[in-house]
């Protein structure tokens, strides 16, 4: 059966087109793709991603657990920060990929894909054998809105948000005179926050936001603007970019992975061993250099050879571009500037190899 | 006469218009666009392109996908809308005075418009 946010009548009060999306009805647009997209790039969006997981990860082995699950140094991660993390299996491909963040001493919080859920809980469980732990899944719980775009921090300040936050943090933070997880963290690339609130509350906040949003001409966002917002940022979808046969390293996700971690975790000498002597298929930006658009699936071809496929492709609001990723052969023919073809309807068109992200981040802020 | 009253449309949301001179226009329905959402890319035939009913005659895309547009009846091709091409969004400002796809020349008989509806008809087959 499709599960149903506890915003669900709000988005059908809105008109939203309504799709199902990882087992959930959700709104993929409320009036136009394009429209909430550059919203979102030139004000502020909220979205409803209540489908997203959330589970609580405590007991006095929880630092020892989640450091045997992923590549990141979790032992580093300061009180009320968050990390981008991965969940390896042995062989290096991913279960999904989460951010963690700390709440206290033996106290995580792990957001995971809606996709994923059920996925990550098993593995989580089957890996804490011997550790005195506690899994605590609380997605059904709690909703998540998130405020995405460059006036989302007036917007919140409006609001009363009484923290100062930079980003990739929580904190507990008073919003409408509520108790609330804020969460300086999003997924398209804009600054912004994510809240965490139970579901009670949700569609209260949800007609706040909107409310005091007005004056910054903010805009419910659907599925479908966070898809193209986060392909710009270059931002990887799990199931399109990210799969079970498919290592982090692999992924272009390096930059992730810390070389001097000590504990080991699921994957670690695969990925060690990547890291070090490099790999087969390498994740690749790029652009098309006519009209059609690349979508996932499509083949693409460098010299008149099939050397991988597209993994996400979409027009870009932005650039007025059509832009994509790609999984290639890892030759070192196939860099920044280079022309491959993609596969469309039987014809091969051309594509040029560019740097990601597409479109620059603005999520970086400092206090 | 109403645009949508002269028209016939395909339960794949295609309409076919029979113009004065006994050729035929043949575009999407509103009901087509709207679903598909923000317009981004549309290939269309060659004039002297000819189709038998059912054939896919064009592809659309939206921000979300790719569709395939087929021929509500057997046709060749004598004029395209190739404005579209360039601005394929004037689909979604005017899908049924602009956003014409193609003009054809009937091929098979007139029996091939008998799986065809009435536009009232069509949007009670909708709901």
């Amino acid at each position: 059966m499709t599960k149903e946010t506890f915003l669900h009548e709000k988005h059908v009060q809105l008109g939203a087109k309504m799709v199902d999306f990882a087992g959930w009805h959700m709104p993929v647009q409320y009036t136009s793709i394009i429209e909430e997209h550059n919203t979102v790039r030139n004000a502020v969006g909220l979205f409803d991603v209540s489908h997203m997981g959330e589970v609580f990860v405590s007991g006095k082995d929880s630092l020892d657990f989640l450091q045997s699950v992923v590549p990141q140094d979790i032992s580093k991660l300061a009180y009320e920060k968050a990390v981008y993390c991965q969940l390896p299996k042995q062989d290096g491909g991913l279960i999904d990929d989460l951010i963690i963040y700390k709440l206290g001493i033996n106290y995580y919080l792990v957001i995971c894909n809606a996709s994923r859920i059920d996925e990550d809980l098993n593995w989580l469980v089957r890996n804490s054998k011997g550790y005195e732990v506690k899994i605590d899944n609380q997605s059904h719980n709690y909703s998540l809105l998130a405020v995405q775009g460059p006036k989302a921090d007036e917007l919140l300040r409006k609001m009363g948000l009484d923290t100062q936050q930079e980003s990739f943090t929580i904190k507990p933070a008073k919003l409408c005179n509520r108790k609330l997880l804020v969460s300086r963290t999003g997924y398209t690339g804009e600054d912004g926050y994510e809240i965490l609130v139970e579901n009670k509350f949700s569609e209260e906040l949800w007609d706040k936001v909107l409310e005091y949003g007005k004056e910054f001409g903010i805009k419910p966002i659907g599925l479908g603007a966070r898809d193209t917002l986060r392909l710009e940022a270059a931002l990887h979808l799990y199931g399109n970019d990210l799969d079970e046969n498919t290592t982090p390293v692999e992924a272009g996700l390096s930059w992730s992975i810390p070389k001097d971690k000590v504990a080991d975790y699921n994957g670690k000498s695969v990925i060690m061993d990547q890291l070090k002597n490099g790999v087969q298929k390498k994740l690749i930006g790029f652009k098309m250099l006519d009209r059609n658009i690349a979508r996932h699936g499509y083949d693409v071809y460098y010299n008149g050879e099939k050397v991988g496929h597209v993994t996400s492709g979409c027009v870009s609001p932005t650039l007025g571009e059509n832009i994509g990723l790609a999984y290639v052969k890892n030759i070192k023919e196939i860099c920044t500037g280079a022309h491959i073809q993609v596969m469309i309807r039987e014809k091969l068109h051309d594509a040029e190899v560019v740097k990601r992200p597409f479109v620059a981040k603005r999520n970086k802020v400092k206090i | 006469m109403s645009f949508t009253e002269k028209m016939l449309c395909s339960k794949s949301h295609e309409y076919l218009l029979k113009n004065d001179d006994d050729t035929y226009t043949i575009g999407l329905t509103d009901y087509a666009v709207e679903q598909l959402g923000d317009i981004v890319f549309l290939e269309l035939p060659e004039v002297d392109a000819e189709f038998s009913k059912g054939d896919t005659f064009a592809t659309i895309e939206s921000v979300k996908a790719a569709s395939e547009i087929y021929m509500p009846i057997s046709g060749k091709v004598i004029d395209v809308n190739s404005v579209l091409v360039d601005e394929p969004e004037i689909l979604n400002e005017d899908v049924y005075e602009k956003g014409w796809l193609i003009k054809v020349e009937a091929t098979g008989d007139a029996s091939e418009q008998d799986d065809l509806l009435e536009y009232e008809d069509y949007k009670e087959e909708l709901e």
